[in-house]
């Protein structure tokens, strides 16, 4: 999974959350409160890999030192945001309850829009839609010019004959589907939107489109700008508590940047599901408690604390927390939805404390170590074809029909094991046989030194219903030799020792194989089936090998 | 100068006992010496080292046998085969009973044919071929002209040419190398000569190469690390190819929206498209820990789980997936497991990414596991495994485990490494599955490390498709 990674101005950082960050290594301690690594430093511009995908809020520099300011002890708790009424009203309609059911939305008044503040914006807007929105699919946030917007504003669906606006970087209107096809990011997106006859609109009293979520906003309410001072901030999506959270990380960083939120009133058409409620007002900023025993933290992190630890440490990961006898009580900000269980409060705890200022304890278990019986058995057959001089190579599992099955003049109707999403026609299924990957191996090292003795001990797959993965897996060893006198007697010597060495009967009884010459056989290793010959001459030409081949392929 | 007679090996005497000071060729050289030209090769450039010797180059134009001729030349022309396959069946056959014995194809056969009764060594009596014997009396058979454009000898322009317009030999740049006597080594010449003189080695010489059989370093390196862990305590789970996304995600409370779930991040299947998965208690366990916790304090992640999404097969995407097996299979505690897993994922191959890599995984179980012990075991690890001088770690996430750690390790020539991963599975897997106790799960990249111990900077060598290099590679031996 690509996790996000955010840009931001060192300058800006230091002064967002009143620490000198004056070297790299002071950088990299830092952000392990966040989970967050150096990915580059470059001047003023830091780039931060962001590990933790249920921690939006770290994805922005407001956030990165919303978090620093309490892991350092300069601010603790959580963070109380003044939420203003607006009387600001959103009219959801029926019509998307099936196609993209939920909006939230807030206002942001007297920001001043600055360089920095405007690099954030977009970048969180970005990647909370792309990584916490599951690109776009869960989240969607659209950011206006709210003075040119008149409330009441919409939210409703439209059929493509019915509306046409102008998106963002276009200049003349377009209807929904043309959108769809000519817009780069209607392009990217439109299979969020496939086979619906209603497209999701938002738009105001004057029936000014502002924009067509989850894809694009429009040209005139949809652009922010230095001149800009109020903001109207929707998202939507399908979960209510995924949209409420992108609101308050959204609303949260640009109060961190001196704006005023507002709330706004959001009218749904019922208090049935998928709507929260027949009337909500939003951002909520609503919080949670999280009760679990102390014994239970004390077990799990092998610290030995007082209670006054424990509170300091959880106050400085933001928790508001309090102890009445084994019981902690731990409140929190409801956008924690990384908060699913006590464990995920006690990490907190432990990231509070520092990793690195615990004493790590060696694990004592008496017990006795073993390796599996198949590496033990590979090994042991392993030791025996080097003991008869071939040289063991190692070939992918993953290899191509071009091998497989054309290569070595197969039916062309035999099934693999095949990936549906191959990167590369090369590496498309699995190898059904070993010989082919060793003959494709001798093909490339023909300007090597003759005689070439090899084997390859590994997996094979084939397709098999009773398999609880569909598909039976089973060990192959399989041994080639090429140089111009190679023959059937020479590669039969080489498996009656091999069966000699495991102590096992073989026998070979005369049968035609597709890619084997008149001179081969099926083996029967103790029971294991197999096949021994010198390579068909058209097999030799389609790998391009010039000498004789000769070859044995045996089930372990 | 006796000394250094004495140091000459067999095949530099009997090189320096042909020398004069007239230059000739390595193929003269080698009939005169009566040796291999392979070994006349090896003696003249140590004689030339010695100062016995002078080489010189000379480059002309000449004609030399193509591969259709040294094929001819080795078993004999298509005229030839049949020839002697006529007079095996006693100078009288018929075509069929001739090309059968002469195992010729048909092309072939039809053009041997008329060479041959071209030249009048054969005639055709009422459908029958016999044999005229004139081929007898003919010395000069184009197997021997052959031989002798090999010998360089002189040769008929009109047969070369005939040779050259069947495609057995072609004009040449050829360089070749001269060789004569030195000063020095006339002198050593004249000892050799005079007297018996036994020989000493030059134990400080090169001596010729030979291959052994071998296992591929990496192969050998992975064998090590498995008795590394085996050593620790560690029992060794197996690792199939491919696993149900059961194992490789919702056993491990992967959400089935999770982003890593997706087409672009892991790879599909499209034979076979799902497997089967265990029995119902263990699914709907699995199930209500993703839907609301399950039997755990946990909320769960809310959603509506579904389980054709958990039957689809897929290539194991991380060895965690074997650890989600064996847990689901039961395990015993205190008790530590193991696997080395061959992993899968869409990338495109480079001196850095391989589209199928090896991961080291496993977990350790027991009643008073802490995040103590999870700190203390990947410390002994890094020390093991890469000789770490000292290590640090950073907060991390894995959807599977809670607290999740990573830890650098400063290996002593390769510095700061990103070296391993782990955390304490989530009590909604542990629970839901009914495991008491804790378990600290664990992986290793060790394809770096892998790739120190080799001396590689292209991780491709890990499967190297070069014998040469596997035949030079050292072994791999980890302290």
């Amino acid at each position: 999974m690509v996790m996000p990674k955010i840009d931001v101005s060192i300058k800006d950082l230091e002064s967002l959350s009143g620490i000198k960050l004056s070297s790299r290594e002071k950088i990299e301690e830092l952000l392990e409160f966040v989970k967050g690594e150096v990915d580059v430093i470059d001047g003023d511009n830091l780039k931060i890999d962001c590990k933790d995908p249920n921690r939006p809020d770290f994805w922005s520099v407001e956030g990165v030192a919303r978090e620093l300011k309490a892991k350092t002890g300069k601010q603790k708790g959580i963070v109380k945001y003044k939420v203003q009424k607006s009387n600001i009203v959103l009219n959801v309609d029926k019509n998307l309850e099936k196609i993209r059911p939920l909006i939230v939305c807030a206002v942001i008044k007297d920001i001043k829009i600055t360089e920095n503040l405007l690099n954030q914006m977009i970048q969180l807007q970005e990647k909370l839609g792309e990584s916490f929105g599951r690109k776009r699919k869960e989240l969607a946030i659209g950011i206006y010019d709210l003075d040119i917007m008149k409330p009441p504003i919409f939210y409703k669906g439209f059929k493509d004959n019915e509306i046409e606006f102008i998106p963002l970087e276009w200049k003349v209107p377009m209807r929904p589907s043309e959108i769809l096809i000519q817009h780069d990011k209607g392009k990217a997106y439109k299979h969020l939107l496939e086979g619906t006859k209603l497209y999701p609109i938002v738009l105001d009293s004057n029936n000014v489109v502002a924009s067509m979520p989850p894809i694009i906003n429009s040209q005139i309410t949809g652009k922010v700008t230095s001149q800009t001072k109020n903001l109207f901030i929707e998202v939507t999506g399908q979960n209510f508590s995924t949209i409420e959270t992108a609101l308050e990380v959204m609303c949260m960083a640009l109060a961190d940047r001196g704006g005023k939120i507002y709330s706004c009133t959001v009218n749904y058409p019922s208090n049935k599901k998928p709507y929260p409620a027949k009337k909500i007002i939003t951002p909520l900023f609503s919080t949670e408690k999280i009760v679990f025993s102390k014994k239970e933290l004390l077990a799990k992190t092998g610290l030995e604390l007082k209670d006054k630890e424990i509170i300091e440490l959880l106050a400085k990961a933001r928790f508001v927390p309090k102890i009445s006898k084994d019981k902690i009580i731990a409140e929190y900000s409801s956008y924690r939805i990384d908060i699913l269980h006590a464990v995920d409060v006690i990490e907190d705890l432990l990231i509070s404390y520092g990793f690195n200022n615990i004493v790590p304890q060696k694990i004592e278990m008496n017990l006795v170590g073993s390796q599996s019986e198949e590496a033990r058995y590979i090994d042991f057959v392993r030791e025996g074809a080097i003991g008869l001089g071939l040289q063991e190579v190692q070939t992918y599992n993953l290899t191509s029909k071009e091998i497989q099955q054309k290569q070595m003049l197969l039916d062309e109707k035999e099934e693999f094991v095949e990936i549906a999403n191959y990167v590369s026609l090369n590496y498309q299924i699995f190898r059904k046989k070993m010989t082919p990957q060793l003959l494709s191996f001798l093909s490339k090292n023909k300007s090597q030194e003759y005689p070439q003795r090899i084997f390859e001990i590994g997996t094979v797959l084939e397709l098999d219903k009773s398999k609880d993965s569909g598909v039976n897996q089973r060990n192959v060893l399989c041994v080639a030799i090429t140089h111009s006198n190679t023959n059937f007697t020479e590669i039969k010597s080489v498996l009656v020792q091999i069966a000699k060495y495991l102590g096992k009967e073989v026998s070979v009884t005369k049968q035609k194989f597709v890619f084997l010459g008149e001179n081969s056989g099926e083996i029967n290793l103790g029971g294991k089936k197999g096949f021994i010959g010198e390579v068909k001459e058209d097999v030799l030409k389609e790998f391009g090998l010039k000498k004789p081949v000769t070859i044995f392929e045996i089930e372990l | 100068m006796l000394n250094r007679v004495k140091e000459l090996s067999e095949i530099e005497r009997k090189v320096l006992l042909v020398l004069s000071d007239e230059l000739i060729s390595f193929e003269n050289c080698s009939k005169l010496s009566l040796l291999p030209i392979d070994s006349v090769r090896r003696a003249s450039a140590w004689l030339s080292e010695k100062d016995f010797a002078i080489m010189k180059e000379s480059t002309e134009e000449k004609f030399v046998l193509t591969d259709l001729g040294n094929k001819a030349l080795l078993e004999g022309l298509p005229e030839s085969i049949f020839l002697s396959a006529l007079s095996k069946l006693g100078g009288r056959a018929s075509f069929s009973d001739l090309q059968k014995a002469s195992k010729l194809s048909s092309q072939e056969f039809t053009a041997a044919l008329g060479i041959n009764k071209r030249k009048a060594f054969i005639v055709i009596v009422n459908g029958v071929i016999e044999e005229t014997g004139v081929a007898n009396d003919q010395p000069n058979s184009c197997e021997n002209i052959l031989q002798n454009v090999v010998d360089g000898k002189e040769i008929e322009d009109g047969l070369l040419l005939d040779l050259q317009k069947r495609g057995l030999v072609e004009k040449k740049l050829v360089t070749s190398r001269l060789i004569k006597i030195s000063k020095n080594g006339g002198v050593a010449q004249k000892i050799l000569s005079t007297s018996d003189i036994e020989r000493t080695f030059d134990v400080s010489a090169p001596v010729p190469e030979i291959f052994a059989g071998k296992k591929t370093p990496y192969v050998q390196f992975l064998q090590q690390i498995r008795h590394k862990l085996v050593a620790l305590g560690f029992e060794e789970v197996s690792a199939p190819l491919v696993v149900t996304e059961f194992y490789n995600f919702d056993v491990l409370f992967q959400p089935q929206n999770h982003p890593a779930r997706t087409w672009t991040d892991s790879y599909q299947l499209l034979k076979p498209r799902v497997g089967s998965l265990p029995n119902k208690k263990i699914v709907s366990a699995i199930k209500s820990a993703h839907e609301n916790g399950g039997v755990s304090k946990s909320k769960g992640w809310g959603y509506e789980w579904s389980e054709s999404i958990a039957s689809r097969a897929v290539p194991a995407m991380h060895g965690t997936a074997h650890s989600a097996r064996q847990l689901v299979k039961g395990v015993k505690s205190p008790h530590k497991y193991f696997a080395i897993a061959r992993c899968f994922r869409p990338d495109v191959l480079d001196a850095t990414h391989l589209i199928e890599f090896n991961q080291m995984e496993g977990f350790v179980v027991g009643d008073d596991l802490n995040f103590k012990h999870l700190l203390g075991m990947l410390k002994d690890f890094a020390i093991e495994f890469a000789g770490a001088e000292k290590v640090k770690f950073f907060p991390d996430y894995y959807p599977f485990t809670e607290p999740s750690v990573q830890l650098s390790a400063k290996h002593p020539e390769m510095g700061w490494i990103e070296f391993a991963g782990a955390g304490m599975f989530r009590p909604e897997m542990l629970e839901n599955l009914g495991i008491k106790g804790q378990a600290i799960a664990w992986g290793v990249g060790i394809d770096r490390l892998a790739m120190f111990k080799l001396g590689i900077k292209d991780i491709r060598y890990l499967f190297s498709e070069d014998i040469g290099y596997l035949r030079k590679a050292s072994g791999v031996f980890l302290k």
